[in-house]
């Protein structure tokens, strides 16, 4: 069970469509708790809507589509 | 392969030493792709310039981190390696194999892989170098069968590593292995789910000899240690003397602190151990004769890295003594302090040690619940730094007043 609402997560899903994000920036933009943003995350990860993306050495979050659009783009 | 087609990469065949383009001349016998990985090699030395693309996918479902994502520039022109992941896969502590562990990877990269490896990458991992997107999941499905995990990449705890310790050498104070696959279990979540602000890296050496070179390169080192003093068995000293070992020379006048003697006459070794620092010299060379002392336990440095542009930067002392004993309870509670308030406090891709030195080791030393200590040197022949708060300060006499409390009496 979730101990966040789907609007919560839903607003977290929204910002993660534009971009990666590391959770500390997505935290501060969306006036949250990064531990709290980390679990979303984690959770959205797990239900397969959100997935990390790395810049080779750091890892950001974003969403599942998005990080198939860069995919794409790499190759 | 002709040499004519990869002069460049055929000047790296000659020489008695071992080849990487032999080898992968080799591999490409039986995996015909690898022709494209030399084709972007020679390339690479032909133009001074690496045609790899970092970054992108990372992992396999549910993971954030253990693939680090390679694709090729050159693509169109080597097909065979448009991509090229490397797999990281967490080593056993202290790199002890079964025959048959060893040949089941290698059969498992042999199908989903290049089938060149790297045993083991500077990480401690077992680097599994080159396999595609596509091939990344039935990879770890088939390793993870077999008993192995993915170790850390990203943001994220790195695969925690430990020298071969006890399992193999006399000199070590702790146990290596079993500290380092504890915090390797204890923290699953930490290395497979990357939400920090950067990398943070566990290494474990069993005496000052620091054979993983924690100091200079982990944020949290453990390094084993003893309190009492160093055994000598005086017999064996004699016999190295005997045998011609320049006690005096070698032993004696090369010690830091310059805390030995050396008795020609008796043939006796004495040491002031107050003045010891560990630095292990004397044991390395006469390792028959001399003994880490009985009390043992670790010492925990914290902040170092070695960035590649700027260099290592070495840990500080921060727990000059703490016994590691399983399960290890004190070692762990104290970090997950430092991951918390880094966490908190570090700004996205500031390792641990620049945190510290820009909150300063004060607050730190306060966040993580640590009495300053004298010992907690920065670095060797350094005094040791000291803080105090304003109202710790006794009121101070005006001199005047003493003065003329003086002149009244005389
Ligand atoms: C009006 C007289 C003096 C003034 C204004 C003065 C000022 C200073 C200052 C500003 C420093 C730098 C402190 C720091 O590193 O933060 C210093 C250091 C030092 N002073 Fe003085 N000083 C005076 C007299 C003396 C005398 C009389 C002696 C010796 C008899 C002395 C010995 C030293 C030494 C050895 C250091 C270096 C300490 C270190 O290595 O950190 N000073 N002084
Ligand atoms: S660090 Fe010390 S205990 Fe570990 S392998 Fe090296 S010499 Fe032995
Ligand atoms: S361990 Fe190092 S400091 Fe200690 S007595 Fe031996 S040489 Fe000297």
């Amino acid at each position: 069970m979730s101990e966040f609402d789907e609007e919560t997560k839903q607003k977290v899903l929204e910002k993660l469509a534009t971009k990666p994000w590391s959770t500390r920036d997505l935290a501060k933009v969306l006036q949250m708790k990064k531990k709290d943003v980390d679990k979303i995350c984690k959770e959205l990860i797990a239900e397969g809507r959100a997935a990390y993306w790395s810049s080779g050495s750091t890892t950001y979050v974003t969403t599942k589509e998005k990080l198939e659009e860069m995919e794409e783009k790499r190759r | 392969m002709s040499d004519e087609e990869f002069p460049l990469l055929s000047e790296l065949k000659k020489g008695p030493w071992p080849s990487f383009v032999k080898e992968i001349e080799k591999t490409a016998e039986h995996k015909p792709e690898m022709k494209d990985l030399l084709k972007q090699l020679e390339r690479s030395y032909e133009d001074k310039i690496t045609y790899w693309k970092h970054g992108g996918i990372v992992s396999v479902k549910g993971y954030g981190g253990g693939v680090i994502g390679r694709y090729s520039f050159l693509a169109k022109e080597c097909p065979g390696v448009a991509e090229f992941h490397t797999m990281r896969v967490n080593q056993p502590a202290g790199y002890f194999y079964t025959t048959e562990a060893l040949r089941k990877i290698c059969d498992i990269w042999e199908e989903y892989g290049s089938g060149l490896t790297n045993m083991h990458g500077s990480t401690g991992d077992i680097i599994l170098l080159g396999t595609t997107t596509h091939n990344l999941q039935p990879c770890f499905n088939e390793l993870a069968k077999a008993g192995f995990d993915l170790g850390g990449s990203g943001s994220a705890l790195r695969t925690p590593n430990a020298c071969v310790g006890p399992a193999r050498c006399e000199f070590a104070c702790i146990d290596t292995l079993e500290l380092c696959y504890d915090l390797t279990m204890s923290y699953q979540d930490e290395l497979h789910r990357p939400m920090w602000p950067y990398k943070f890296k566990f290494k474990i050496s069993g005496c000052p000899n620091d054979c993983v070179a924690s100091k200079a390169r982990a944020d949290f080192s453990i390094i084993g240690t003893w309190k009492d003093s160093i055994k000598i068995d005086q017999e064996e000293v004699k016999k190295y003397a005997e045998q011609g070992v320049d006690i005096k020379a070698r032993v004696v006048n090369n010690c830091p602190t310059k805390c030995m003697e050396w008795d020609e006459e008796k043939k006796e070794l004495r040491i002031d151990d107050s003045n010891c620092v560990r630095c292990m010299h004397c044991i390395n060379v006469l390792p028959k004769a001399l003994r880490p002392g009985d009390e043992r336990g670790a010492i925990i440095l914290m902040g170092g890295k070695a960035p590649i542009l700027e260099g290592p930067v070495m840990s500080w002392v921060v727990v000059p003594f703490i016994k590691v004993e399983p399960p290890f309870e004190e070692i762990k509670e104290l970090a997950e302090n430092v991951f918390e308030f880094w966490d908190e406090n570090g700004k996205f891709r500031e390792r641990l040690s620049e945190l510290i030195e820009r909150v300063g080791m004060m607050r730190f030393l306060e966040a993580v619940g640590i009495e300053p200590d004298p010992r907690q040197i920065k670095e060797p022949r350094t005094n040791p730094f000291y803080f105090w708060k304003e109202e710790d300060l006794k009121p101070r006499t005006d001199p005047w007043e003493i003065w003329r409390k003086a002149e009244k009496e005389m």
